[in-house]
């Protein structure tokens, strides 16, 4: 009988898809979480840095990490157990990979902001650079952080900067080492992974496209006005040929008739 | 910076080329200070202004004053910071310049501020590739199809990640207010022009290869760190020293020669390719070119070495050398270049071939160096090693600079070369020309065909190489018997000789070596009288020069084989051809007194370089075959040191025992 060593019942494929999903589940707020990390992360340094938003990033990143450490054992212990079937396996592995590039790209992220902070000090406020960037990240926080609003009313602790770096250069090697463990214990080739999705990302839902032409317009407007003069003066002229018809035509009825 | 990425990072991300980088960081934050930086300005768009927009007058202004240079300098270094991606266009992103007027500029945040430490990653690019697929509903540009498609195949296993990441900041960025989304784009929009730039364009951040240590770290001192500074100094103390008044002397003379060719000090005529994007000076100055410009052949007057290392100055000393018929010291330099710089697997064939031609007695190039260097250049050679000839090399090229340079630097040929060489223009581009240059520029040849093309010319000129006829002239037929032995190869032999021909100096020497091992063969199977199989071989052994083909004789003779003649009348009747391809080597085929009828034919001269067929009987010797007649009688019974034209340090080797 073989030793299974995973909480899911074995040879119970309900239990399974189950782990599955829940991997999935995980692994997709793991995504979000990254990628609302990110965009905290391209505010540092700019002008809208502040204890706010380095408070914002410090819990971003302290839930990804409680996702990521989940994900980890989750997936590890499924995939350490021999016993489980083919199609859950390959699921799985799929996880895997994306957890994987989720974290490394998460551990670059925290990389950068570590060394940013270190040289752009929220004391020197004139150093932060004027990057034209208005607002701060807290929609952004909130999206990663599931909270409705964020409570703006806990005021940020002050004085903990050095707390706060030695802490996060511990976040950072225990990212690294949560890598490396992962890669120890479980043999994911990678080259046999097939991904499902579509190549192209679908574009989203259409209420998202107005704001998509709006912004499309905003980027290129300055570089595209002579050819929006250019369609300008085309319908202008469309418009000058349909009203000479008109006329003629007009001309025509009365005249003939 | 404490946290580096060296643990994901596999240690050979080293680019400390990019020390402009930490300075460019200095100069933008100077220049953001909202008190003391560049005036900064609103950007108003459609239906949202977003402030810090600088122009790029006030860039260039600011950059003037800061650091007291004029304007021009000013805009190089304000296009320099947009190149490598610290400052972004708004307006015509594409083109990483700064345009003096007043088309807007933005900083850019130090999240996607060029750094060393952590290398673009195709993963990222990816993603802003899907996101930007997403937001352009599959309208992507050409290039940025293209790499999509390859990166899809490249990184296939995470492409479920990549849609699902791109799908996600997308909707992280809808979040936040509309502006700021605006700003994000851009600077993304602007980080992905500088790290993957479209193409036809130059990006700022080639830096070349990367390195494996980092030389900005600290070096630990280890054991090892201070065994190499030790040899280091050792070295040092042991350099010859001049007095400062000469090295200065030297220095300033140099700078004063070549101060008029330097193209930062001086013009470039016609133009400056880097410059203005306009290639006829390299045209012109392409190493095969007819004709030369003035100013390249001033420079062959400078020094010796200077004419020999432009090819084709050193094409024209050759020419001036065969007129004077003393191309052999020329020949013999190269042929020592080459082994010094060639593959290791041909050197032990070249060498011994440069010997059999150039250093011999006897030997049809023969070119004269004196006792002692020979006598060490003989004794280099039992042991054959890149360097061996580096004696013998020397002494010709000192021979040559001192004697023949000086003449050639008086001769017709040069001063014919020196009237007709050309002195272009200066172009004087207008900026729409300019732009019009920088639009047309196109790649240049590929590295392989030059190659290719440098290949052919070397067998060409190696095949028209001049016959030395101020030498002893035992000079081989031409190239035709040399097919006829190539041609007439039925059977490749089992005991194919090593040496494989060696065509690039004197194609109509063949290998000696393989000669030798004819003669020694055929003496072998003589001795033996092997079967008729046998007279395959000596052909086998001079597959030389023979690709031209002439495959009538070579019928002729195949035909005239297979009579099934014996291998002595064989000898008889292939021995002159074969002396008569091997040149050089006519005094190794041994042969048996019995056949006094083939003795004397054995060179054949060639003075006038008429490329004939000459009936073996009809061939006439010089007269200083009489000498190697006796020499070779003796050389039947073998021995070593004999007066075969036999490699010094083939003397060890079993086949020559038999003599």
């Amino acid at each position: 009988m073989p030793l299974v060593n995973n909480k899911v019942g074995d040879d119970c494929t309900v239990g399974t898809d189950k782990a599955l999903a829940d991997g999935k589940a995980l692994v997709d707020s793991l995504i979000k979480v990254v990628a609302c990390y990110r965009h905290l992360a391209s505010c540092v340094g700019s002008c809208t840095d502040s204890l706010q938003l380095r408070d914002e990033l410090r819990q971003t990143r302290e839930k990804a990490q409680n996702l990521a450490v989940s994900i980890c054992q989750h997936l590890t212990s499924h995939l350490r157990d021999k016993s489980l079937p083919e199609e859950q396996r390959k699921e799985m592995e799929l996880l895997w990979v994306a957890f994987s590039s989720g974290l490394e790209l998460l551990h670059v992220d925290m990389c950068k902001v570590f060394s940013m902070g270190d040289i752009f000090s929220l004391a020197n406020s004139a150093s932060l650079v004027q990057t034209g960037l208005q607002g701060g990240g807290s929609e952004v926080a909130a999206r990663a952080l599931s909270l409705p609003d964020l409570n703006q009313a806990r005021a940020p602790e002050a004085g903990l900067e050095s707390q706060e770096r030695s802490t996060m250069e511990q976040e950072i090697s225990q990212i690294d080492h949560m890598i490396d463990d992962m890669e120890m214990k479980v043999n994911v080739l990678r080259w046999m992974v097939e991904p499902h999705g579509p190549q192209y990302a679908d574009p989203l839902s259409s209420t998202d496209s107005a704001s998509l032409a709006l912004l499309s317009v905003d980027e290129e407007q300055p570089g595209h006005q002579p050819q929006s003069q250019h369609s300008h003066m085309v319908v202008f002229v469309v418009l000058f040929a349909v009203v000479l018809v008109a006329t003629t035509l007009s001309v025509c009825v009365v005249f003939f008739s | 910076m404490t946290i580096r990425n060296a643990i994901r990072d596999h240690g050979q991300r080293y680019r400390p080329r990019m020390a402009c980088l930490k300075k460019a960081e200095k100069v933008l934050l100077e220049m953001q200070d909202p008190k003391t930086g560049v005036k900064s300005q609103p950007q108003r768009l459609v239906i949202t202004t977003i402030p810090h927009a600088i122009s790029g007058e006030d860039i260039i202004a600011w950059l003037a004053d800061r650091f007291q240079i004029d304007s021009q300098e000013a805009r190089n270094l304000g296009s320099m910071l947009v190149a490598l991606g610290y400052i972004y266009p708004l307006q015509d992103h594409k083109r990483l310049v700064i345009k003096p007027d007043a088309s807007l500029y933005r900083f850019q945040t130090p999240y996607f501020w060029p750094t060393q430490q952590w290398p673009v990653e195709d993963t990222d690019y990816a993603i802003y590739l899907a996101k930007r697929n997403i937001r352009k509903k599959g309208i992507l540009e050409l290039h940025e199809q293209e790499q999509y498609n390859r990166l899809h195949k490249w990184m296939n296993h995470k492409w479920d990640f990549i849609v699902m990441q791109a799908k996600e900041q997308y909707r992280a960025a809808k979040e936040r207010k509309k502006p700021d989304r605006v700003v994000f784009d851009c600077q993304e929009r602007a980080y992905w022009v500088v790290h993957r730039p479209p193409p036809g364009t130059v990006s700022a951040m080639d830096y070349g290869l990367e390195r494996r240590i980092d030389p900005n770290a600290d070096e630990t001192k280890t054991p090892d760190f201070y065994e190499r500074i030790m040899i280091f100094t050792q070295q040092s103390i042991m350099r010859p020293r001049v007095k400062s008044s000469v090295s200065i002397g030297a220095l300033v003379k140099y700078c004063a020669t070549y101060n008029s060719h330097d193209p930062f000090l001086s013009k470039c005529l016609p133009s400056n390719p880097w410059l203005t994007d306009d290639v006829t000076y390299w045209t012109l100055n392409m190493p095969n070119v007819e004709i030369p410009t003035k100013m390249r052949v001033e420079r062959w007057t400078f020094s010796f070495r200077e004419l020999l290392s432009d090819p084709r100055g050193r094409d024209d000393f050759r020419l001036f050398l065969k007129k004077e018929f003393s191309g052999e010291n020329l020949a013999f330099w190269e042929g020592c270049e080459d082994l010094k710089w060639g593959t290791a697997a041909t050197m032990r064939e070249k060498a011994e071939h440069i010997y059999k031609t150039f250093l011999a007695r006897g030997a049809p190039r023969w070119i004269n160096i004196d006792g002692k260097t020979m006598e060490i250049t003989v004794k280099g050679l039992k042991h054959p090693h890149r360097y061996v000839l580096e004696a013998a090399q020397t002494h010709i090229y000192m021979l040559m600079k001192k004697d023949s340079f000086g003449r050639y630097m008086k001769s017709p040929v040069f001063k014919d070369t020196l009237k007709k060489a050309i002195a272009p223009e200066e172009h004087k581009f207008t900026d729409a020309q300019l732009e019009q240059n920088a639009k047309n520029r196109r790649p240049s040849l590929s590295p392989i065909i030059l190659r290719q093309q440098e290949l052919e010319q070397k067998a060409k000129m190696a095949a028209s190489a001049p016959v030395d006829i101020t030498q002893l002239c035992r000079f081989t037929t031409p190239v035709p018997h040399l097919a006829v032995y190539s041609g007439i190869t039925d059977s490749p032999s089992a005991n194919a000789s090593p040496s494989l021909p060696f065509l690039a100096h004197s194609p109509a020497c063949p290998s000696p070596i393989s000669v030798a091992l004819d003669s020694t063969s055929a003496s072998e199977r003589r001795v033996e009288a092997s079967e008729g199989e046998g007279e395959g071989n000596p052909e086998a052994q001079t597959p030389v020069g023979g690709n031209v083909p002439k495959s009538r004789m070579a019928l002729s003779l195949r035909r005239l084989l297979k009579r099934g003649c014996t291998p002595s009348t064989m000898f008889a009747s292939l021995s002159p051809k074969c002396h008569s391809v091997a040149g050089t080597s006519s005094r190794i085929q041994p042969f048996s007194p019995d056949q006094p009828s083939q003795a004397p034919p054995r060179r054949i001269g060639n003075f006038f370089q008429i490329k004939v067929d000459i009936p073996p009987e009809c061939r006439i010797y010089p007269i200083e075959s009489e000498d190697e007649e006796e020499e070779n009688r003796p050389a039947s019974r073998g021995g070593i040191g004999a007066k075969e034209i036999i490699c010094p340090w083939e003397s060890l080797t079993p086949q020559n025992g038999m003599g």
